[in-house]
């Protein structure tokens, strides 16, 4: 029954790991940014949790620990056939992944004061908008604590006024609803813990993304010139020469705005709710915290009786 | 929002603006009088800068001394912060590189869609506007803004080069 209820995470995980990009895609994005963020925190939180217990009921009836517990070895293992040792298996497992989301969340603490430092020697910025003389196009939202929009003249001179303001718009919705700090750091950071949910957090960065898209749309009030506006600043950055900016970085960042997948979207209709969807998703977090809850009784429950036998037995 | 717009058409067009450009360069139907609010807004938070232009002004960007230290700062921090693998994407990029097969389609879908597509309305929030824009459309000198402004895909880059 413990195991049982303990292999719920898991299996959410993976569920999380197949589905994720496509409900991703799926969902309207600004439902799908804060639901899968929230279903890969929920899940990874769960399966760190039971993972650590199961380290823990493994390890009990070490004699060093029985010592200490003053539990009965027999009681705690109940009819778990494993020897002690293979707690070692998930507790290094527990701590191993502990050690990379406390990583992961040092390395955001770290890119977040260097963005703030960035900020406060690009800026002032009173529109919140700095100009940089680049020939290179480029447009981006540096999410310090105080955000700032940073465009290059070239990007500005690439599009129209119509599509330069799609651009704004991207960019002040990236701001406006915290997108980097509130979903995709802390998708990543969940991922961090869960190597499972590696998809699902690529799946967030997109739909932010798509919010975005979906929000500048809405604000120039026609799709297709939001997608023109896309498709000019890709093309435009894809004709200049190489170097300026980031010129070591063109290849790793090539498949990270999906500018495809954004582009077909906003030429096909406003995405439609989809409340089928979102119940289910709201269902596998309940079940998957639940999962840990009941966790946490049922060990509680087998840790009181082999303490209750251990008294009873002196 | 306006502000930023106004700021990047400015920006844009690479010299100072006068306020009746500036609507113009906007590319939407706005009131004279809220791009002149708006310009001067700006240049009270020290965004911009000002000189007489005839009976207005011309408003231009208040670029410090430091202007090559904003660009080589920008520079490296978008090195710093750019995404590789492991870091945490705090640089949120509009459009990134492109794959050959990208380049094709976009390439297809700016055919497809050329700009200045018949029946594109005024944008949100801008109908109120819109009555304003006429009346005092006089001061600017019979307003050509609208679709007819942004229209031309082809057509965007001498749009954006100083007249």
């Amino acid at each position: 029954m413990t195991a049982l209820v303990a292999l719920v995470p898991f299996a959410a995980s993976v569920v999380l790991a197949l589905a994720g990009p496509r409900v991703g895609r799926r969902l309207p994005p600004a439902t799908a940014t804060r639901l899968l963020t929230a279903a890969g925190l929920t899940t990874a939180l769960a399966t760190g949790f039971v993972l650590a217990v199961w380290a823990f009921i493994l390890l009990a009836p070490l004699p060093e620990l029985v010592a200490a517990g003053h539990w009965s070895a027999a009681v705690v293992r109940g009819g778990d056939p494993l020897p002690a040792g293979t707690g070692l298996l998930p507790a290094a497992a527990v701590l191993g992944l502990l050690a990379a989301a406390i990583g992961r969340a040092v390395g955001f603490g770290r890119d977040l004061a260097a963005a703030q430092r960035a900020c406060r020697r690009l800026g002032p910025a009173p529109a919140g908008l700095v100009v940089i003389d680049d020939d290179r196009p480029d447009a981006y939202t540096v999410s310090g604590l105080t955000g700032l929009i940073v465009v290059s003249t070239a990007m500005l001179r690439a599009l129209p006024a119509d599509e330069r303001r799609v651009l704004l718009a991207h960019e002040d919705s990236h701001l406006r609803h915290h997108h980097h700090h509130a979903y995709t750091q802390l998708a990543a950071l969940a991922a961090a813990a869960n190597p499972l949910l590696r998809g699902p957090a690529r799946a967030v960065r997109l739909a932010a993304e798509r919010w975005a898209d979906e929000d500048a749309a809405a604000h120039a009030g026609d799709r297709i010139v939001a997608a023109r506006a896309l498709a000019r600043a890709g093309l435009a950055r894809a004709d200049s020469p190489p170097g300026g900016a980031s010129g070591g970085e063109r290849v790793l960042a090539a498949a990270d705005t999906h500018l495809e997948q954004r582009t077909r979207a906003l030429l096909g209709p406003p995405p439609r709710r989809r409340p089928a969807l979102v119940g289910a998703l709201a269902a596998l977090m309940l079940l998957t915290a639940g999962a840990a809850i009941g966790t946490e009784h049922l060990t509680e429950h087998r840790f009181e009786q082999a303490r209750a036998a251990y008294s009873h037995a002196r | 929002m306006l502000e930023r717009e106004l700021f990047a058409a400015i920006a844009a067009a690479g010299r100072p603006l006068t306020p009746a450009e500036a609507r113009e360069a906007l590319g939407r139907p706005l009131a004279y009088t809220t791009v002149m609010s708006t310009l001067a807004r700006l240049h009270d938070k020290g965004a911009l800068t000002r000189s007489p232009a005839g009976r207005s002004f011309a408003y231009g960007l208040a670029v410090g001394p430091d202007t090559l230290d904003a660009t080589l700062t920008a520079r490296r921090m978008a090195r710093a912060l750019d995404g590789g693998a492991n870091r945490a994407e705090a640089l949120a990029r509009f459009v990134a590189d492109l794959g050959p097969d990208d380049e094709r389609l976009l390439a297809d879908l700016l055919r497809a869609h050329p700009s200045g597509g018949a029946g594109r309305g005024p944008a949100e929030a801008d109908g109120a506007e819109t009555d304003r824009a006429q009346t005092s459309g006089a001061q600017v000198g019979g307003a050509q803004v609208g679709g007819a402004q942004v229209g031309g895909a082809e057509s965007t880059g001498a749009e954006d080069q100083p007249r």
